[in-house]
């Protein structure tokens, strides 16, 4: 036979075989699209009658006030949602009324049976005349990279369905969030997270943008369910107020009980670093300005989470700031007036209103720690709420006193704290600062 | 011609009485003091005539010559006869007339005058005096006066001045926040100095316009030197806010001190540029200083929110030199901010 031929021959049966399996391959690719498609719309098909749309209206003016959506959870009409959905209504029950809106455009009021407001949950109910179907909550969690869908209406638009994954807890936080890569929009808040088998892992509570979502895990669902089917709360600021008390003891205690690691700042300051992996710390200096008057060098550390009670009124903020200045070829007067400057608009940590604290009441002394290290024009501020008894916003700054041309500030705010968690983190904060 | 002529009311007194008294009535009657006097009762000019026919218009034959072109050339005449003085108007065009603060005026033709009588011809007013008239007690030279006396010499003006411009200068360098050169200061600091002067430059004009001496070195000297008193007030202010802490009384009786200040100035502003009763310049320097503090802290006041978001809490910083208290430990500071916690629930509940 020609060399040539055969060769020829060869190639053929090489190339027939090559198209056969990139034929089979894009075939294979297609018929998954399709499945995760069928997916999608079977679970959105069987789920649907038990998904709604919570509204907020406003009696005055009968108009919506804010919008969020729920899902069913038992087949007496049990819905779960979030908490900063049905927020305005927890608060003022008597300026707003609680609608549901289901697939078939039905819509009845609510009534609030339970929040937690640490996690953002709530439970509302509607009326129902015969059993309906609920969702089912998933006994187990997830597994990184999980397929997951999500269902919502977001702004309004209709209830949809968006396919993500699940990434695992969020490591920097306190409080427990699933870290969802998927879109998650306003309006698709207190939606449910279900799994391929359409049981519930988590409920939609928060974006950050670019197919960042945060969920609250379906475990703390059932901690309130069960609580709830267990005693009812008798009323719903006063089961705030304890959840509130109860969270800000186990941070606070996390706090105090934790590592202080103390650190250098500006080479002349020693300010103690809590090493907790929910407080994170960022810094900036001005070394690179020439024609800056003081050589400023700032640490902030903070708690990325706070607590919504209301759009006007935050909660369990925690902020630390420590500011080292050095005067350059500047005298001693001069530094310690634009020091002042510096430290004369402390402000508070958190956002709230005259509904819901006090004014600030301060203290100022000139403090020295035990170890003599440093002498400090201290202030302590305090406000109380007025819901929610035995909490308060806390604020601290001390300024130092003892160096002609330098100065190290250490500053803290801290919210929905107790009387005696607020003091003995001062203690301990102001004994942790000092000259190196 | 005189010894009949008695004054209604002495006309009850006593007969020893009323011969020692004939004397003076008599002389009293050859005299009449005439004077020019504002609507606003200010002296304007004051004739002292010794004629038994005065005569009073705008044309130059008279005795008193005034320049309102509301009266005629001869107005009136201001006669004695049988001892008292009659007022004889010369069929004026605008008439004479009797001032009288109680009863509506009426025409003074023929009416015999008494001391203190008030009669308006034209638009001009002239008030009668006799020579008895008594006058008010002299004023005694306040203890003030060698102060004042001192503040008001060019050397000491001088000083205060410079001593001012100086402070505000400092005090323009402290608040920049930025590097700043000496011109850059010079501006706003003879600005400042400027500003300043305006307040005694006013008091020096009104007291001008109100036919008082002006003044105006006297003023502006004793201005200034209370201008500078403040900036000290100023200091101790902080050096007290700096050492004191939150439950120190101190702070409280210092601010007292530029109240005190401001109303020394206002009283010594009165004492120089006006005559007035001691009583009177208390009352005005302390008007002044109510309006002055109580205002400012209307506007302040007023501008309040409703609501403070924000801490207000005491923030002034001064250099260790300036620090004279020993420092509190950790503990007693806990305890004391721990009191805080009380009034917060006090406020949160009242509110």
């Amino acid at each position: 036979m020609d060399f040539t031929l055969i060769c020829q021959h060869l190639s053929k049966i090489i190339i027939g075989c090559l198209m056969k399996y990139i034929f089979a391959f894009i075939s294979l690719l297609f018929s998954l699209c399709i499945t995760a498609a069928e997916q999608a719309e079977e679970i959105f098909a069987q789920l649907t009658p038990s998904l709604y749309q919570i509204k907020l209206i406003d009696k005055a003016s009968g108009e919506k006030s804010s919008i969020g959506s729920g899902f069913q959870i038992t087949s007496d009409g049990l819905i779960a949602t979030n908490y900063h959905v049905i927020s305005s209504y927890a608060r003022h029950p008597s300026k707003y009324r609680m609608e549901y809106l289901d697939h078939q455009g039905n819509t009845n009021t609510l009534t609030l049976e339970s929040v937690d407001v640490i996690n953002d949950l709530a439970l509302v109910k509607r009326e129902v005349t015969e059993p309906m179907e609920f969702f089912v909550i998933s006994s187990e969690t997830p597994h990184k990279g999980e397929k997951l869908f999500s269902l919502g209406n977001p702004h309004d638009l209709g209830m949809i369905v968006v396919p993500g994954t699940y990434n695992g807890l969020k490591k920097e936080s306190f409080s427990d969030r699933i870290h969802f890569t998927g879109s998650i929009n306003s309006g698709m808040s207190g939606g449910p997270v279900v799994n391929k088998q359409a049981k519930v892992v988590g409920i939609n509570v928060a974006t950050s943008g670019n197919q960042i979502g945060f969920l609250v895990p379906h475990d703390k669902l059932v901690t309130l369910f069960n609580s709830y089917q267990q005693s009812p709360p008798d009323s719903i600021k006063a089961q705030m107020a304890r959840q509130l008390t109860t969270s800000q003891d186990e941070l606070m205690s996390a706090l105090l009980n934790s590592n202080w690691e103390s650190k250098s700042l500006g080479g002349k300051g020693a300010i103690p670093i809590i090493d907790v992996p929910f407080i994170r710390c960022w810094g900036e200096s001005n070394a690179d300005k020439q024609d800056a008057l003081i050589l400023t060098a700032v640490a902030n550390c903070s708690l990325d989470e706070n607590t919504y009670i209301s759009s006007r009124f935050f909660t369990g903020s925690v902020e630390i700031e420590f500011r080292y200045m050095q005067a350059k070829e500047l005298g001693g007067n001069k530094f310690y007036h634009l020091y002042r400057q510096q430290i004369a608009r402390a402000g508070a940590g958190n956002r709230a209103g005259k509904d819901d604290v006090s004014e600030y009441q301060c203290h100022h002394d000139i403090v020295m720690p035990n170890n003599k290290a440093i002498n400090n024009k201290s202030v302590f501020c305090t406000r109380a709420y007025k819901d929610f008894p035995d909490l308060y916003d806390v604020l601290y700054l001390g300024a130092s006193i003892d160096k002609q041309q330098q100065a190290l500030v250490s500053h803290f705010t801290i919210s929905g704290v107790s009387q005696e968690n607020s003091m003995a983190f001062t203690e301990k904060f102001m004994e942790a600062v000092s000259w190196k | 011609m005189e010894i009949t002529s008695i004054n209604p009311q002495q006309e009850s007194l006593s007969s020893e009485e009323l011969h020692h008294d004939l004397d003076n009535i008599n002389q009293g009657h050859t005299d009449i003091i005439i004077e020019e006097i504002s609507r606003g009762q200010k002296l304007l000019h004051r004739h002292k005539m010794s004629k038994p026919s005065i005569n009073i218009g705008r044309g130059y034959g008279n005795d008193i010559i005034l320049a309102d072109p509301h009266i005629c050339s001869e107005h009136v005449k201001i006669q004695l006869v049988n001892g008292f003085w009659q007022i004889q108007d010369q069929e004026s065009i605008n008439g004479t007339f009797l001032e009288n603060p109680k009863e509506k005026k009426k025409p003074a033709d023929k009416h015999i005058l008494e001391d203190g009588d008030i009669i308006s011809i034209g638009k001009s007013q002239l008030r009668i005096h006799f020579v008895d008239h008594p006058v008010a007690e002299t004023v005694k030279f306040s203890p003030f006066e060698s102060f004042i006396n001192l503040m008001r010499h060019p050397i000491a003006l001088l000083i205060s001045v410079a001593l001012f411009t100086l402070v505000s200068g400092t005090i323009f360098y402290l608040d920049k926040p930025i590097e700043v050169n000496f011109s850059q200061l010079l501006v706003p600091a003879i600005g400042m100095s400027l500003l300043f002067s305006l307040w005694p430059a006013g008091i020096a004009l009104v007291s001008h316009l109100t036919k008082h001496d002006a003044r105006v070195l006297t003023q502006l000297g004793i201005c200034f030197a209370f201008f500078n008193l403040m900036w000290f007030s100023d200091l101790l202010e902080n050096i007290v806010a700096f050492n004191s802490s939150s439950n120190s009384v101190f702070t409280v009786l210092i601010a007292i001190l530029p109240i005190a200040l401001a109303f020394c100035m206002l009283w010594l502003n009165c004492y120089i540029g006006f005559h007035m009763t001691a009583k009177r310049r208390m009352v005005v320097s302390i008007g002044i200083t109510a309006l002055l503090f109580g205002g400012s802290y209307l506007i302040k006041y007023s501008n309040k929110p409703d609501f403070n978001a924000r801490p207000q809490y005491n923030s002034v910083l001064m250099t260790p030199s300036f620090l004279l208290t020993p420092s509190a430990s950790v503990d007693e500071f806990i305890e004391d901010s721990n009191k805080l916690f009380d009034k917060a629930n006090k406020a949160a509940v009242k509110d």
